[in-house]
């Protein structure tokens, strides 16, 4: 545990729930995948920003119980929503509910879409576990509920050391983008590249926590990128997050994928 | 430096940034997303990307100072942009302040940020 936070006396950060940094010494550091506002079944709860926002946070407080942990524990949130001012308006308040006092570090992004057309926010945390380590096992991948994805809803990190990649797109070493226009070539360029990385890190691909796969178009990902992930992953996959935005760094680049992973 | 930098000949970055980063000990700190705020909430820069970068990176380096770092202690950052068109001038803004290498680096173009006014937002990891 042993966090500290790094305090602000801006007037826009006092009463709003975030602070500029917390730092922690990570003993045990849990990651969750992007959380929705899904219903048990799939479907998404019904009512707009609100109802998904509570939804999304009793399901994030779920993982969090799971792992022993409240919300006093988180360390940082990612939001994403499609739409600011319905986020203002109905989903701050639900955070407010479950957050409390607690301030995090956090960052909040509109995106052009989540993994449903429907999805109005997605919000990810990670989370500083409390206990020891027991170092064994290094990582401990948990769903706090059955779902049918390829990821986990929660990983823990059990006192290994954390591997930060940059976000990885499709290019070639001699500086050449693979597959221009080709979203399969691509994803498996993608990989090919996490693959190597993880490789030099001492870090395989089951020992990747968390993943963020960041697209110009979902439909289009989903016709191309499942298989090439899913033969990546071998089936053991990490706490992950899909979103639709409008652009990357290059306008040749279709997806770009970053990854933290663990090594003991 | 409690981190170490990986690199592999089979897996190179597009520009000046490393490709991975690994937390060797001390303290790791996640830091907000930064935008460009100065000391009283006011925008700096609003309607010049290239002003905003630097008090976002400003603001971003203030952020590691009073965790006991400073920008060399950063692993990992993700900037995010309203525009594409915006790139160019980020990235001179981002080379003025960084001396040498970026940290593991992601560039992330969105529909947009918490407020209209903002045209990019950097958060960062560090081991301080």
């Amino acid at each position: 545990m042993d966090r500290r936070e790094v305090l602000s006396e801006r007037p826009v950060e006092r009463g709003r729930g975030f602070m500029p940094g917390v730092s922690v010494i990570p003993s045990r550091v849990l990651f969750t995948a992007g959380l929705t506002g899904r219903n048990p079944d799939g479907t998404l709860v019904a009512g707009g920003m609100a109802p998904q926002a509570r939804r999304t946070f009793e399901r994030l407080g779920a993982i969090l119980s799971h792992a022993g942990a409240k919300f006093d524990a988180v360390v940082k949130q990612l939001t994403y929503v499609t739409d600011i001012e319905a986020y203002n308006a109905g989903g701050r308040p639900e955070r407010a509910k479950f957050l409390g006092g607690t301030r995090t570090a956090s960052t909040g992004l509109v995106v052009r879409r989540l993994a449903d057309p429907a999805m109005l926010i997605e919000v990810e945390l990670v989370v500083d576990l409390p206990g020891a380590p027991s170092r064994a096992p290094l990582l401990e991948k948990y769903n706090a509920e059955s779902h049918g994805g390829d990821f986990h809803q929660g990983v823990i990190v059990n006192g290994g050391r954390l591997v930060y990649l940059a976000g990885q797109v499709a290019n070639a070493p001699d500086g050449s983008v693979a597959g221009v226009g080709d979203w399969r070539r691509q994803a498996e360029k993608v990989y090919e590249n996490i693959g190597h990385l993880l490789q030099a890190a001492g870090a395989t691909p089951a020992t990747v926590v968390k993943e963020t796969t960041w697209v110009l178009s979902i439909d289009a990902w989903r016709q191309h990128g499942p298989a090439v992930r899913r033969a990546f992953y071998a089936n053991d996959f990490p706490a992950s997050t899909l979103v639709e935005i409008p652009g990357l760094a290059r306008p040749e680049f279709l997806v770009e994928i970053e990854v933290i992973a663990a090594v003991a | 430096m409690p981190f170490s930098t990986i690199a592999t000949p089979l897996a190179k970055p597009v520009a000046n940034y490393k490709m991975a980063t690994r937390l060797e000990g001390g303290r790791l700190l996640y830091i907000s997303g930064q935008v460009a705020w100065d000391a009283s909430g006011n925008i700096v820069g609003k309607g010049d990307v290239g002003a905003q970068a630097r008090q976002t990176f400003e603001n971003l380096r203030g952020v590691l100072q009073a965790a006991g770092g400073d920008l060399p202690s950063l692993m990992k950052i993700t900037t995010y942009i309203t525009k594409i068109e915006d790139f160019p001038a980020v990235a001179q803004a981002r080379g003025e302040v960084f001396q040498g290498e970026l940290p593991a680096s992601t560039l992330i173009v969105v529909k947009s940020l918490f407020h209209p006014d903002f045209l990019i937002e950097v958060e960062g990891v560090a081991a301080v």
